[in-house]
């Protein structure tokens, strides 16, 4: 016996010992429990890990001490000692953090010692919605889920839904191979934060399967055109240190950025010159650049485009474009001149509030980069990463699957949140018979399931994920340092356990395996999993798994062209006159960060408001309305509508009213509630390719409903009451 | 013998100065290092009705501030965190000296001797100084994450940026027991070590070969509210046209 | 015409002022209660904030000094109504001053207790507050003397103790009489305080050339103390604040918020103790000329400090005066100039409507309008700091520091009225024993 087993005996005999012999509550705290690894108290350890909080994949290292903490058995209080994690930082060998990370990412460790976490298995007890649990066993959670899962499984096992979270990785692999031994459909992603429009546009340009991957810092001058991609986009920590390096980190080079955006954003703030679009416009707005680029004979590679493209380019007029976009011809005209003259021009295009126009636009600014020569070259954009498409759960609208489920999985997706409430997502969900959430928190839509089966928090658990923008082959390995703070399971047990329950064969695949995908030849394991993951350099690889996937399908704009519809929005514009563009937040994402108490105090980045996040209107529609800074306003749209306080933004666009999602949710723990949700009031319109939904789709009408000042700022706003008028 | 021995240590090294670089041109505003601050430093977090009186505590903030009209609007965006003056306003009017400037420039905060009169934080024209109106608390288990290299401050006393003093602490301690001298970029506070677009940079300003002292001495290099005569030592680099 | 005191025979002095000694009414017990209360409820919100934390108050950032040091100024700039009274006026040999000697001193003794002792409630770890004395201690360093609050602590300490003396040893003839005459606990109490007084020559000489001495001394510290106040503003950077105006300005405002309170208690003891043979209109007269003098000595340096800043144009000073002057605090602003310029003018510099009436309404405006300078000398320039993203404007005082701001009134008053119980409130012996001149 070591000596680990031998104070674990020791102590839990000696506690049995203390409560048999005096058989009253204690006075004086024991130490239970040594912790698996040798922690010495005072020294940190540091282990690498995978951050949770976004699905970007960023790989992180953490520092470990040994901490106590008090916990209660059998009514008695006892200390334990446990290894604590104290700090997340970005691991220096990961080529997607290089060592750096993001305010959420920092945030982890909330997330972690949440004290709203799951501490068990439950099961519903009141009515759906009411987030009514009470606690049971594991064994016993496991039985119900499989007996039901069984009698669908036997039924009709199409009806089984699984909605997981769009991180490509171990995780997926199982669960889809799990949906696989059902013989169920393979799980569905229906998330904001998916990006399919995205990806959607990369496979049908490029012939990608993933994100694009933009080589920023090799630039010289980028045009972003929808995408905050310094903000929150597809990986905040991978893009923000290109920017670094694109704007200082060459010593002769400065790189110039302009991003065109109907929003102000943080990337718009960090850029040399933002061209303020209205919504829906960055169609016109790419087709008139790319009309730019041909006639005035700056594109590089012209005979690149299909020839519909290049008709869809040659028909676009730019000063309707400019009009279409609410720009300055001339403006438009310089944009593209500077872009074109460039010695490495690139563009990045996303849909950070997509439009149901959004996929022509990205396809259109994508045949730019290809006009200007730069794909797979420094400084342009790059094939995705192998490994993030396949082992992932596919795009889809999930309404449809949500409707005729006998028995739905909830993994990694809040669809009740994210989702609006005009597309009876509650509903739907308080119609299936049978529901599981993983969620190790009590969210929107793990309220309306049967079963809480709360997985380990990613910091305590084993996977390997494909990050989904890396510049080469990378894969972030984790495997368990610290020990579950709670009784929780790893999913991919639970799984295994639910299919053993049913006689199923089913084992989840390990991460080795999974991460073995794309390591090169001879690639030692142990300096994987030591590192926390394998980074190459670009095109570096040799193994055949290591390859971007590529698309087979033909891409319709070659032979159909670029569908020039402008957006379509949902109200009547006498009637809701403005434009409603909600966006993810750097706080909270697409709201999943609304749980964490640094999250909520962080001063937000537009309006320095705290605590529930406010609706930024420009400043004419607001002396308009008589609206100030601080009011509490009823923001309405045709399918519904929500209060908040309002923000009098300065540099919002006039008839453009925009509110960071993450406020409002019904149920999500003590930190998150405050505020309101702008996703709730959307209407259900989607675009209709991919199905996703169209967040800036919806227009509203303003109404101030009173004074009281629920607007809570960390600095004044600063154009408020200078009396010598400070600006 | 044991003065045989301490006559063989090395000799200490030139005293530090430490400053920092704050890239503009590279900054985003992504707020990372206000957050990577609180995880560092044990920082409190309160809650809707003491963040609506003012007493949130952000060692490090971004301030913002918007130039012009739309469309020809442009945002000025910086972190501000406690520019360590060497003629620090702050010092000389703390009737305990729980404030006071250590031979490495530092302007140190002494929690224990702080008895909290608060003139220091109205004499710091960078309001970067903050005070505990409450004793802090954290919902269980929020504080198993507490730094156990940093003291979690009392209700009384003031608080403000100490340039991650811990992490100095740690890396001079580090640097004497391999027997060499501290490596340029090897301190790195919470703040510059989370900044994802790498505008943090901090170092010794005693060498004139550090980073941070080439980058204070570069064209772009300004400081805030210099003409008040404070001599702080963060360096702000203004955004290239 | 009013009776001069040389026609009251000494008895009927002695009488008079001792009637109130041995009577009590039931209107001076209901007072004692009153403000007794008031005064517990004071103690226990202080008690109730040290346990819970100077959250409980308004404080916050930016405005991190607020009611606590307003108030602060404020009772130290009543306590130089003694000053101006037993001081200079003893040097100047007025003799109108004789009724309102006592009540003078009384006055500046508990202003300074009271004033004193809010430094202690604002600190932020009260019970540490004697670490600001130099006391050979285990921390190993002496506090911090380039610090104005250690000069605060020096020049109050000092003004207090002066004070005290200066209060205490004009009893003592008073005392020795009292103590002839008085038999009990109370009898032995003033002939212990009056330290064997038999009214000898010597002694008589002995007291007259301490009381010149004092006199002097007292009028350097209480000018110093006023001064080294203002410096807790003055050497701070704060906008508005480093103005080398302060000094003088803070005298100024001093003796003016000192005289307004003389006046106002001075009405008061002439109504509740009937003392309207010594405490005559003449008296009233003479105080309200010099409150309209003290009126007009005031707008002047506050038309000069403004003026100057205005004039300056620094943008981190018009930000302060603007929110003064047009903003937030423009009607505090404006109420102070009223409450301390426009009434005391109109009232007081126009003959026909001087009267004593008028004067102690005057009174009242000026104490409450040096209250509102006091606010706002401390609350705009701290809502301002130099940096815009710092600005809040959001201070609002909670009903713990209203009430123990509240509570200080009353605590003054409690202290006034024993102190009024127990010693003659007039100076007996300047009657009898000094000629009127």
């Amino acid at each position: 016996m070591d000596r680990r087993d031998f104070f674990k005996i020791f102590s839990t005999a000696s506690a049995g010992l203390m409560t048999g012999a005096c058989g009253k509550k204690l006075d004086t705290y024991i130490p239970l429990l040594v912790p698996d690894q040798e922690i010495v108290p005072g020294a940190e350890q540091w282990y690498p890990a995978l951050c949770g909080e976004c699905p970007s994949g960023c790989g992180v290292i953490v520092r470990v001490m040994e901490s106590e903490r008090v916990i209660e058995r059998n009514g008695e209080k006892f200390r334990q000692k446990i290894a604590a994690v104290k700090k997340i930082e970005g691991n220096p060998l990961d080529t997607v953090s290089g060592g750096r990370l993001c305010a959420r990412g920092q945030a982890g460790v909330q997330s972690l010692y949440n004290p709203d976490r799951l501490r068990g298995p439950m099961h519903r007890k009141g009515p759906r919605g009411q987030a009514d649990f009470i606690a049971t066993s594991w064994d016993e959670a496991i039985a119900v889920a499989a007996e039901k899962l069984d009698r669908v499984r036997q039924e009709n096992p199409s009806q089984i839904v699984f909605l997981t979270g769009p991180q490509p990785g171990a995780r997926a692999l199982a669960i889809a191979q799990f949906l696989d031994a059902l013989g169920a459909p393979p799980p569905a992603c229906f998330e904001l934060v998916d990006f399919p429009l995205e990806r959607k546009a990369a496979e049908q340009v490029y012939g990608w399967v993933g994100l694009p991957v933009y080589d920023l810092s090799n630039a010289r001058y980028a045009l972003g055109i929808g995408a905050d991609f310094l903000g929150g986009w597809t990986s905040p920590v991978f893009y923000a240190r290109q920017f670094g390096h694109f704007r200082q980190g060459r010593s002769a080079v400065r790189g110039r950025l302009v991003q065109a955006q109907s929003r102000f954003s943080i990337t718009a703030q960090s850029a040399d010159e933002w061209a303020p679009l209205l919504p829906g416009s960055e169609l016109p707005f790419a087709l008139a650049i790319g009309h730019l680029l041909l006639s005035e004979k700056m594109a590089r590679q012209p005979e690149a485009l299909p020839d519909p493209v290049r008709q869809a380019f040659d028909s676009a007029d730019p000063a309707s474009a400019a009009r279409a976009c609410g720009l300055d011809e001339r403006r438009l005209r310089r944009l593209a001149r500077e872009l074109g003259e460039s010695e490495a021009p690139l563009v990045i295009s996303g849909a950070s509030t997509p439009q149901t126009n959004s996929l022509a636009a990205l396809v259109a600014a994508a045949y730019l980069n290809v006009l200007l020569g730069n794909v797979g070259r420094p400084g342009g954009v790059w094939p995705p990463p192998p490994g993030t498409a396949e082992n992932r759960a596919a795009f889809s609208n999930a309404l449809s699957l949500l409707e005729r489920a006998q028995y739905l999985f909830l993994d990694g997706s809040n669809p009740v949140y994210t989702l609006p409430a005009s597309a009876g997502v509650a509903e739907k969900l308080g119609r299936i018979p049978t529901s599981v959430s993983f969620s190790p928190f009590l969210d929107d839509s793990a309220a309306y399931v049967d079963l809480l089966l709360p997985d380990h928090h990613p910091l305590e658990g084993s996977n390997a994920v494909f990050p989904m923008v890396a510049p080469g082959p990378a894969v972030v390995v984790t495997t368990q340092f610290v020990q579950p703070l709670y009784d929780t399971r790893a999913t991919e047990q639970v799984l295994a356990a639910i299919a053993a329950k049913m006689g199923l064969s089913f084992q989840p695949v390990p991460a080795r395996s999974v991460a073995e995908r794309i390591l090169p030849e001879g690639q030692p394991w142990d300096e994987v999993v030591e590192q926390g993951g394998f980074w190459g350099e670009p095109g570096s690889d040799s193994s055949p798994g290591s390859r971007p996937a590529r698309s087979r399908a033909s891409s319709p704009a070659a032979s159909s062209g670029i569908d020039g519809a402008p957006a379509a929005f949902s109200g009547e514009a006498a009637q809701f006159p403005l434009y409603f563009q909600p966006y993810l937040s750097l706080q909270f994402q697409d709201g999943r960060g609304a749980n964490l108490p640094w999250m909520q105090e962080l001063p937000d980045p537009v309006s320095s408001a705290m605590w529930g996040l406010p609706v930024e209107i420009d400043t004419r529609t607001a002396a308009a309305l008589g609206i100030r800074n601080g009011d509490l306003v009823r923001v309405e749209s045709p399918h519904g509508h929500i209060d908040a306080p309002a923000y009098v933004h300065p540099a919002a666009i006039p008839g453009v009213v925009s509110m960071a999602i993450g406020g409002g949710h019904k149920h999500y723990g003590r930190y998150a509630g405050r505020g309101a949700n702008p996703l709730s009031i959307l209407a259900p319109v989607w675009e209709k390719t991919t199905g996703a939904l169209a967040l800036g789709a919806t227009r509203v009408r303003l109404s101030k409903l009173g004074p009281e000042r629920q607007l809570i700022q960390f600095s004044a706003n600063d154009r408020e009451q200078g009396p010598w008028g400070y600006r | 013998m044991g003065v045989q021995i301490m006559a063989e240590q090395p000799a200490p090294t030139a005293s530090h100065r430490w400053g920092m670089a704050i890239d503009l041109d590279r900054c985003t505003g992504c707020e990372a290092c206000v957050v990577a601050c609180h995880a560092e430093n044990n920082l409190p977090v309160w809650n809707p009705t003491e963040a609506a009186r003012g007493r949130t505590v952000h060692w490090i903030r971004v301030d913002r501030y918007y130039e012009g009209e739309f469309p020809d609007i442009k945002v000025k965006y910086m972190p501000v965190l406690c520019q360590q003056c060497d003629e620090a306003p702050c010092e000389p009017v703390c009737p305990v000296y729980a404030t006071y400037r250590n031979p490495e420039g530092l302007n140190v905060q002494v929690y224990n001797r702080c008895v909290g009169t608060r003139y220091c934080g109205n004499n710091c024209p960078y309001s970067v100084r903050f005070f505990n109106f409450f004793p802090p608390q954290w919902d269980a288990p929020l504080e198993l994450q507490h730094n156990p290299d940093v003291a979690v401050r009392m209700v009384g006393v003031m608080e403000k940026c100490t340039f991650c003093i811990q992490r100095i602490q740690r890396a001079k301690l580090d640097a004497a027991a391999d027997g060499r001298p501290l490596a340029d970029g090897e301190i790195k506070p919470a703040c510059v070590q989370s900044c994802p677009a790498e505008a943090m940079v901090f170092g010794d300003l005693n060498d004139p070969e550090s980073k941070v002292s080439r980058l204070a001495a570069s064209g772009r290099a300004t400081r805030l509210l210099e003409d008040l005569g404070t001599k702080p030592k963060v360096f702000y680099l203004q955004r290239a046209k | 015409m009013a009776t001069t005191l040389r026609t009251l025979p000494h008895d009927q002095i002695q009488e008079d002022t001792w009637r109130t000694l041995r009577n009590t009414s039931p209107q001076y017990v209901t007072a004692v209660l009153l403000t007794g209360s008031v005064t517990a409820w004071g103690l226990i919100c202080w008690a109730y904030q040290i346990s819970k934390g100077l959250g409980v108050v308004g404080k916050t950032r930016p405005t991190m000094w607020a009611l606590y040091i307003l108030n602060f100024v404020f009772w130290i700039g009543i306590s130089h109504a003694g000053t101006l009274i037993s001081a200079i006026l003893r040097l100047t040999h007025a003799a109108w001053r004789k009724p309102v000697t006592r009540a003078a001193e009384a006055i500046t003794v508990f202003c300074l207790m009271i004033g004193g002792l809010f430094p202690i409630i604002h600190l932020g770890r009260p019970w540490l507050f004697y670490w600001l004395i130099p006391y050979p201690n285990s921390r190993l360093i002496w506090p911090n003397f380039r610090s104005p609050l250690l000069w605060d602590l020096t020049a109050i300490l000092t003004y207090l103790t002066g004070s005290m003396l200066f209060l205490y040893l004009p009893m003592i003839p008073d005392l020795g009489q009292l103590g002839l005459h008085t038999g009990g606990a109370r009898g032995l109490l003033y002939r212990t305080l009056s330290l064997g007084w038999t009214g000898s020559d010597r002694e008589w000489h002995a007291l007259e050339r301490a009381m010149k001495l004092m006199a002097g001394m007292i009028l350097a510290v209480a000018v110093s103390v006023h001064t080294v106040v203002a410096w807790d503003f003055a050497m701070a950077l704060a906008p508005m604040w480093h103005s080398t105006i302060f000094g003088p300005y803070f005298v100024v405002g001093a003796i003016f918020s000192g005289i307004a309170a003389l006046l106002l208690i001075m009405a008061v003891i002439r109504k509740t103790m009937g003392l309207e043979a010594y405490i005559q209109p003449r008296h009233f007269e003479n105080l309200a000329k010099l409150l309209f003098l003290m009126s007009l000595l005031w707008a002047y340096f506050t038309v000069a400090e403004n003026l100057t800043v205005w004039y300056g144009n620094q943008p981190h000073e018009m930000a302060v005066f603007g929110a003064r002057v047009r903003g937030r605090y423009a009607p505090f602003f404006w109420s102070m100039v009223i409450c301390n310029f426009i009434v005391p003018c109109v009232l007081l510099g126009i003959r026909r409507l001087r009267s004593i009436k008028t004067a102690v309404i005057s009174a009242v405006c000026v104490l409450a309008g040096m209250w509102l300078e006091r606010f706002l000398i401390v609350i705009p320039t701290l809502s301002f700091p130099p940096l815009p993203s710092a600005w809040g404007t959001g201070y609002n005082a909670t009903w713990v520091e209203i009430s123990i701001a509240i509570s200080t009134f009353a605590a003054m008053a409690l202290l006034y009225l024993i102190f009024a119980k127990l010693f003659p409130i007039i100076a007996i012996w300047e009657y009898k024993y000094v000629p009127d001149e």
